[in-house]
Formats: C-alpha cells, sequence, structure tokens
C-alpha cells in the first residue's frame, strides 16, 4: 500500500524546502512513520469483528538558533502537503520561546549495532484466516472450561517502518514487527454465583512466539485464582509480588524516575539519590536494547541515535550514568544521549521511553521464596500507580491472594496498601530465578518484606 | 454550513450506490470521515517544548452481516478509493461471519439527515498562533511567580476543527462542523524535600471563547494554589470511614462504580455484576442517575460553551438523549449502542462513540450524574462525626466484574465531631459496586451540585466525558494510607 510514495525523497524534499523558506535555521529532522496493522477481535467467546489500518505519516522538527522548536504532521503524503507542514513550522518556531538549554539535533552517525528478529517476514503473507485461527485457540481454552462463562481478547499483528532524516547528516530507516495476544476470561463459581475475570496478554516480534492456548490457559488460571474472595483485616505482612506485581511497583515506577526529562525538573522521586543505596542488594536493573528479537529492542532511537545497553541499579546502588537520554536532555545535562528518544508515531515529538528494562533475576525458586511465609500476600496486579515525584504508593490490590503457611489462598476483596518505594525498595528480600516478559518488560517474582495492608473487615 | 469540499461526496447518490454494491452480501454498513486540523502548544518553567499544528484525515468503513463486523480504514478519502475499501469490509464481515458462533442482527433505525454545527463566538480558525502562545505563556506566568515554593510549571493548550461525515446503510446522512479546546495546567511545588502538584484543566466544545471565562482565566493561579496547599498536607491514615465526597469525587463515583457497568456491551459479554438487574432494587430510594449528552447544557452552568461529554448525534447516527439508569433506586436502562439494543430488542439511546473515524464506536457514557436532594453542605459536615470530606479527584477504576473499584482523592480534610479539620494528601478509596449505592446517608441540595470534565479510557479508546452530582456522604468506605 502507498508503495509509490518515495518516503527518502519526500524527506530531503522537506529539508530543502525548509532551507530555501528559512535558510538561517539551526537544524531541522523530518520524521516518516509507516504503519499497517490486522486486529482480530473476540467477543462472549466468539470471533466477532475483523479489522484492517494503515496509518501512513510525516512530521518536521525544526529549531532557529535560539532553540526555539516548531513542529507540524500530516497523514496526506504529497509534495504540497509538505510545503505547508514546513511553512506552518517555521511559523511555530518563529512564534516559540528561546531556549538556551537546546544544544542541537544529533550528528550523523555510521555506527548501528546489530539486532537480529526485529522483523518477522511471515507478515507479508499473514491472512486475515490465519489471524482468526489463532483467535480459536483461546476460544477452545475457554469452551473446555466448565466455570470458564466469557472470554474477550484479540489479536493484532502490527508492521512499522520508521525513518528519521536530519540537516546534520542523520539518516537511518528501520521496519519492524509486533504481534499480541490477548484473553481475559470471566468464570463463575456454580455454587455461590460469584464471577471474577482473569486477564493475559503476549507480545512478540515473531508470529510464531504467538502462543493462544498458553494465553489464555493463564488467563483462566489467574481468573479462578480471584474466585471466593474474602476481605481481610488491616495489618503489615511481607507481599510476594507476581510478574506483574513487579511491573507495577517496581519496573514501571523506575522506568519513569529514571526519564531525565522529570528527573531534570525535579519530578523524580530519584533525584538526589544519584550514587547512593536506593534499594537491597537484589535490586539490579537494566536498560536493554540489543536483546535479538525482544520487543523493547531497536536499532536507532526516535531521533536517530544508535540504541544499546544501560546499567542503571547495580547491588541496589542508583548509577551516576543510571538515566535515559535523549539528545535534549542530554545536551541539557552535557552528556551523549542514551538512544532512549521514543515516539508513537510521526504525530509526537521524541520523548523518553525505556528499551527492555530488565530486574536481573535471582537464584531462589518461587516455590521457595512463599515456602516460609506464615501470612502475607501475592500482589498479581494493582491498577494503580505510585507518585513519582515522591515515590509515594497507595492503591487497591486488583488481584491478589492470601499466603498462609506457605500456600497461596483465598482472593482478596477491597484490600488496599500503602508504601513508599524507596521502603519498598530496601525491603526486597529477594528475588526469584524465573521471570516473565510482558512487552519490554523483563520480571521475575519480589518478595518484600513488612508492607502495611489496609483490610476492609473490621 | 460550510462542508469541506472532499465531505461533499457523502451523499444521497453515493449511499445509493454503495447499497446496489452491497446487494444481499452485507445487512448493514457505515462510514465515518473526518477533517481535522488543530494546534497543540506546550510550555514548561516559561519555555515552550513543543508548538504544533496538524492536518489530519481519517475514514472507517464498518460492516455487518449476522454477527460478524468488518472494518477498514483508510487515511485517503477519495470516492475510487472508499468504493475499493468497502469491498475490502465486506469482505472482512462476511468472513467472520462465517467463523463466528454467536448470530446476531442489527435492527433496521429510520434514517437521520441532518447538519449540525458548535456555534463559536471566537472561530478557532480566526485565532492567530502567537495569540494561542500568549495565553499559554500568561498562565506560566502566574503559576511560575505564585510563589517561590513553585518549582515547575507545565501548561498544554489543545485546539481542534473535526469535519466530520457520517452515511449508513439506512440512508442517514450527518455532516458536523465540530470545534473544541482544552487547556491543562500542572505546577510542582516543594518545600524541605516534599513535592506536591496539583492539575487542572478546563475546556469544551466552542471557540476561543472558553478561555475567556472566569475559571478558564483563574486555572492557573488555582492549581499554583492547590500545590502549595498540598505541601502542609499529611499522609492519611488507613481505615474504614464515612466520607463526604464534592460533586466532582461524587461524578467519578458515579461513573466508575455503576456507570461502566451498565455499558450494555460489558453486560452482553457477561462482564457486568449488572448483568440481570433491570427492574430491581439496586440502590436506596433517594438515589436516581442519568446520562444526559445532550447539547444545550453548558448554558445551565453559567457557561458560554459545550461541555465535554456532550454531542448532537452519536457516532452511529442515534440522537443524543436523556437517558435514566436509576430512578428512585430501581435501575431502570443500560447504555445502547446499535449493537446492544437490537440485540436486546430495545430502542438505542445514543451511547455509540468512537474516538476518532479510524476506531469503532463502543458503548460510552456522555454526562452522567446523580440528581440532587435535600441536605446543604454545612449541614453534611456538622452532622459527621468522625470522617473524611474528599474533593476532588485525580483518576478512578473500576473491574466491572468482580464490582471492586477505586479512586484517589486530591483533597481529603479530617472531619472530628462535626467540624472540619487538616488537609491530607494522595488519600485512595475503595469500594463495591454494589454495596456503595446502599451505603449513601444524605445527598446534597442543588446548590451543591456541580460537574467535572476529563477523558475516559475504554478498549484502547479514549473520549471526552463529564460526571457530577450534589455533595454526598457514603458510609463505611475503604480509605488507604501509608499509616
Amino acid at each position: 500500500m502507498d508503495n509509490e510514495i518515495d518516503f527518502f525523497e519526500l524527506a530531503s524534499y522537506g529539508i530543502r524546502f525548509a532551507e530555501k523558506k528559512y535558510p538561517s535555521y539551526k537544524c531541522a529532522e523530518i520524521f516518516v512513520g509507516k504503519s499497517q496493522y490486522t486486529n482480530i477481535e473476540l467477543e462472549e467467546n466468539s470471533i466477532k469483528y475483523s479489522e484492517l489500518g494503515s496509518d501512513n505519516g510525516v512530521s518536521i522538527r525544526i529549531y532557529n538558533n535560539h532553540g526555539s522548536i516548531g513542529f507540524a504532521f500530516t497523514n496526506k503524503l504529497n509534495k504540497k502537503v509538505i510545503e505547508k507542514i514546513v511553512t506552518n513550522a517555521i511559523k511555530m518556531m518563529n512564534a516559540g520561546t528561546s531556549d538556551p538549554n537546546f544544544k542541537n539535533l544529533p550528528e550523523e552517525c555510521k555506527n548501528y549495532p546489530k539486532i537480529e528478529s526485529l522483523f518477522d517476514d511471515s507478515i507479508n503473507t499473514l491472512t486475515i484466516e490465519d489471524s482468526i485461527e489463532l483467535i480459536e485457540d483461546l476460544i477452545t481454552v475457554c469452551n473446555e472450561d466448565n466455570q470458564a462463562i466469557s472470554q474477550s481478547g484479540d489479536f493484532t499483528a502490527n508492521y512499522n517502518v520508521s525513518y528519521v532524516f536530519n540537516s546534520n547528516g542523520v539518516e537511518a530507516c528501520g521496519e519492524e514487527t509486533m504481534f499480541s495476544i490477548s484473553s481475559n476470561i470471566i468464570v463463575k463459581d456454580k455454587v455461590t454465583g460469584e464471577t471474577s475475570n482473569g486477564y493475559e496478554s503476549q507480545v512478540k516480534r515473531k508470529l510464531a512466539d504467538i502462543d493462544g492456548t498458553t494465553t489464555a490457559t493463564e488467563a483462566l488460571k489467574n481468573a479462578k485464582k480471584n474466585l471466593n474472595r474474602i476481605k481481610i483485616k488491616t495489618k503489615k505482612m511481607p507481599i510476594v509480588l507476581t510478574p506483574k506485581g513487579t511491573i507495577n511497583l517496581i519496573l514501571n515506577p523506575i522506568a519513569s524516575a529514571i526519564n531525565a526529562e522529570l528527573f531534570q525538573y525535579k519530578r523524580s522521586f530519584l533525584v538526589d539519590k544519584r550514587e547512593k543505596r536506593i534499594g537491597s542488594e537484589h535490586l539490579n536493573i537494566e536498560d536493554n536494547a540489543l536483546i535479538n528479537g525482544a520487543v523493547g529492542s531497536s536499532i536507532f532511537d526516535g531521533e536517530g541515535i544508535p540504541c544499546k545497553n544501560k546499567r542503571i541499579i547495580e547491588n541496589g546502588i542508583f548509577l551516576r550514568t543510571g538515566l535515559l537520554h535523549n539528545s535534549y536532555t542530554a545536551g541539557k545535562e552535557g552528556v551523549e544521549s542514551t538512544g532512549n528518544a521514543s515516539r508513537r508515531s510521526y504525530s509526537s515529538v521524541p520523548s523518553i521511553g525505556i528499551s527492555n528494562l530488565i530486574l536481573q533475576p535471582g537464584t531462589i525458586p518461587y516455590e521457595e521464596m512463599i515456602k516460609d511465609i506464615k501470612e502475607g500476600i501475592l500482589l498479581n496486579s494493582t491498577g494503580d500507580s505510585p507518585n513519582i515525584a515522591t515515590g509515594d504508593f497507595s492503591g487497591l490490590i486488583s488481584q491478589g491472594n492470601l499466603i498462609i503457611d506457605g500456600k497461596v489462598e483465598q482472593a482478596l476483596n477491597e484490600t488496599m496498601f500503602g508504601v513508599k518505594l524507596l521502603d519498598l525498595f530496601k525491603n526486597i528480600e529477594s528475588v526469584s530465578r524465573e521471570f516473565k516478559v510482558y512487552g519490554s518488560y523483563y520480571a521475575p517474582f519480589v518478595k518484600v518484606d513488612n508492607v502495611q495492608i489496609i483490610g476492609a473487615k473490621s | 454550513m460550510v462542508i469541506n469540499d472532499d465531505l461533499k461526496l457523502f451523499d444521497n447518490t453515493f449511499i445509493k450506490e454503495l447499497n446496489r454494491e452491497t446487494g444481499k452480501k452485507i445487512e448493514y454498513w457505515d462510514i465515518r470521515a473526518t477533517y481535522t486540523e488543530g494546534t497543540t502548544i506546550d510550555f514548561t518553567d516559561q519555555k515552550s517544548t513543543e508548538i504544533s499544528s496538524y492536518d489530519i484525515t481519517n475514514c472507517g468503513i464498518r460492516t455487518f452481516i449476522n454477527g460478524g463486523w468488518g472494518f477498514y480504514v483508510l487515511k485517503d478519502i477519495s470516492k475510487n478509493k472508499i468504493r475499493s475499501s468497502f469491498l475490502k469490509s465486506i469482505k472482512l464481515a462476511r468472513l467472520t461471519e462465517s467463523l463466528s458462533k454467536n448470530k446476531f442482527k442489527i435492527k433496521e433505525r429510520d434514517p437521520i439527515i441532518g447538519d449540525y454545527k458548535i456555534d463559536c463566538k471566537i472561530k478557532l480558525s480566526n485565532v492567530d498562533i502567537e495569540d494561542k502562545i500568549q495565553l499559554v505563556k500568561n498562565h506560566e506566568k502566574i503559576a511560575s511567580n505564585y510563589s517561590n515554593r513553585v518549582k515547575n510549571t507545565r501548561t498544554i493548550y489543545m485546539d481542534a476543527v473535526n469535519n466530520y461525515a457520517f452515511i449508513n446503510s439506512f440512508g442517514s446522512q450527518v455532516r458536523q462542523n465540530l470545534s473544541y479546546l482544552r487547556l491543562l495546567n500542572v505546577v510542582y511545588s516543594q518545600k524541605a524535600g516534599v513535592i506536591q502538584r496539583s492539575i487542572n484543566s478546563i475546556g469544551g466544545l466552542g471557540g476561543f471563547e472558553i478561555t475567556a471565562t472566569e475559571k478558564a482565566e483563574r486555572l492557573s493561579e488555582k492549581t499554583a494554589k492547590e500545590s502549595i496547599k498540598l505541601l502542609d498536607a499529611k499522609s492519611p491514615i488507613g481505615g474504614k470511614f464515612p466520607i463526604i465526597a464534592d460533586s466532582k469525587l461524587t461524578g467519578t463515583l458515579i461513573h466508575e462504580a455503576l456507570g461502566h457497568a451498565c455499558e450494555a456491551d460489558l453486560v452482553l459479554s457477561k462482564e457486568s455484576v449488572l448483568k440481570g438487574k433491570i427492574g430491581q432494587k439496586v440502590a436506596l430510594n433517594d438515589i436516581t442517575v442519568v446520562d444526559n449528552p445532550s447539547m444545550g447544557q453548558g448554558k445551565t452552568f453559567g457557561l458560554p460553551y459545550e461541555i465535554f461529554g456532550s454531542y448532537f448525534i452519536d457516532d452511529e447516527g442515534i440522537p443524543s438523549q436523556k437517558t435514566i439508569i436509576i430512578e428512585n433506586g430501581i435501575l431502570k436502562n443500560y447504555l445502547h449502542n446499535l449493537e446492544t439494543s437490537s440485540r436486546m430488542d430495545l430502542t438505542p439511546n445514543g451511547h455509540g462513540r468512537a474516538s476518532s473515524s479510524s476506531s469503532k464506536p463502543q458503548v460510552r457514557m456522555g454526562f452522567t450524574y446523580i440528581e440532587p436532594n435535600d441536605w446543604g453542605i454545612d449541614e453534611l459536615i456538622e452532622d459527621t462525626k468522625n470522617g473524611i470530606l474528599c474533593e476532588d479527584f485525580l483518576y478512578g477504576y473500576t473491574n466491572p466484574t468482580t464490582g471492586n473499584f477505586q479512586f484517589k482523592c486530591k483533597f481529603s480534610y479530617k472531619i472530628e465531631n462535626g467540624e472540619k479539620k487538616e488537609l491530607m494528601r494522595d488519600v485512595a478509596l475503595s469500594g463495591m459496586i454494589l454495596e456503595v449505592l446502599n451505603k449513601v446517608s444524605a445527598i446534597g441540595d442543588k446548590n451543591t451540585f456541580g460537574f467535572s470534565s476529563g477523558i475516559c479510557g475504554k478498549g484502547s479508546q479514549s473520549v471526552h466525558v463529564s460526571d457530577g452530582g450534589p455533595y454526598i456522604r457514603v458510609e463505611d468506605i475503604t480509605v488507604g494510607g501509608l499509616n
């Protein structure tokens, strides 16, 4: 689709037009994004909806000598519209404020890393029928269980091309694929009539790695684990975070806290904590963009800078180099960009995002981790997120179970908990050997001592 | 009304042509197309971090047969491209249908033909970019200079003008000229290692005049004041308390704790705890809950624009209308789109909304609220022995299957012996859908009535909504805290 449009030609035309229109500009960048997708949806455990679509667009970012930025984008890909958006961007730039913190857009780069398996050419031959077949695996799991009463879910295949071109000589082009499948199963207890749900998803670069049966089986397991809910009393207890819980309470908050933009604006609870201990020795985190076939891997970032592996936290110490930068925040701090400029599509200016954020697994098996817990909580997920500026968290356990004498027991209703993240990090007692990958997160089980639980039982 | 030239092709002749093409291959189709032009201005600490303009087209072609839907999304709106994409969409629907086990029909409705337009006193296209930037600069300056404790400010201005066309196989033909803007302000303050932030926004459907309302003009001052106030707030104490919710929190509560579970798509998919409860008593006698996305309600709040969550017509060509959800404690209606109303053999009530023409319509709320009763605010506080007064919210969510919901309040004051005491921050509230409406012990009068607007997410789509109500008191709510 739209192969007739030569992106390279269009981008260089845009830069040339900017030069002509406003010769004294400092630097400019053209970003072209092209995407195609297939989406199949399941509702009431039956195929219901198929969608095909595409979105191709182009944006320009331009700076003057005072660091003032202009930005414009469109999804109408022709020279006339390019002229219009370049003109608009220049107008925006002239109307903006100067910013001495802006140094420059990235310089030309030759050494891009080699990463395997970010693109799977089976997307070229994937048909709607094939996609529906993958969904059929979800349906079978739900049909074969007598407590499962309904399921919703979907399968999506995405193909993206991005192309960055700037006036300093950066030129990078790459294509990638992304496949995802999800299942939300509703179960009903035949005796009590109580209902609950369980959710599970997979995101993969390779179509062959998508496994509907495992996804739905895991969702079903979660749903059943969430039946027979009870309210408990307020108490301090040890908690064990499942991989999803680890993402909610450790990885996701850290991803925000090490974002150099938030950090420089002093909106991160890790400000003043560089080179200091922020957690127990079990806390080891890196952000690695170079893993073959991983969802968060890429060769270059949203500004065309080569991606790499970054150490963030080692044995509980937050490293001086542990911030994620794009070219703007790096320039402001006087360091090199870490290649973490992220853009959702052509329609956004680069922000900062993680690659693959990894909490290093430990040595003990999960079973051993819960074995000695007399009374505690297995925390599977919360819909809340902490206040990143303060590191305070208080919220609801959306899915969690009691652990009694080393065994996972009843699910929890209306149970909340509150914790300061730095206390939670310091109280990490162990990290499991097993881990799960959800999108860009690599998450093991984590045991944390002494967490304040607020129950609804008086 | 001025119609964008490219949208003129969506006329009667084209509908007839597509219906001929359809023959017996499918049972229903609709097409939505939009041209959008917009501006975003983003400032941090009085410096521009993004000033952008965009020009975007979106088009979605939806087709249906016997329980199977096809949807084809394209960005190039020409007659030929739509014709060929229409055929692809038909293929998708037929293929989906052939593998679907859940069969149902879409009931034929009378066609709607109409042009709708948002009245703007000051058209967005007539406002120079410099003036929009100046507005943002002014707000940034007010916030930054409010106190030396203010450490970081951010102001975002977003506007858009939408030219919209809708046609369907019933012969409906809708054209709209919509215009909206939103101004958002965030302030971070710091005192002795404590960082607090406050966020406020204003916005609605209308022109640049929205920014000249008193509420808009005081936006950044209010935000700065709030973030400073929160610096002295205490961490909350967890436990069970009666809470008094202000109108904004009441709105969120009703949106999260009831509204979502009333969306008929979730009822049909067995994901709602309110399945099978129509005609049953689900709340106390005094409680009446309404969703009313009709236009014209801004006026009743003294606003010269339309509030978010209101619309002329939904994204399936059904006019917006007032729907009673609960009347005197009895569950009366779910919220419906074309599909759910067809399947439950009811008239659609105009709740099929999509975040853009590239997304399919889902069942969504518009403006949801509880009707007021007879308590005054002071009376409410005096009557409360030991509780918490909660004002405004940061966010909220619900699990419609288990019925457990939770919100984060912006301001919470302890109430001791009928007196408002110290301020607490980051108070989280939790409860169960089917229990909470039976725990309401007092409902405020019409003087306590208010609303707030925000963005609600469902199935990766976001739409503007509003919700509100009077002050209410709810007994026995679980409060999460750090202590």
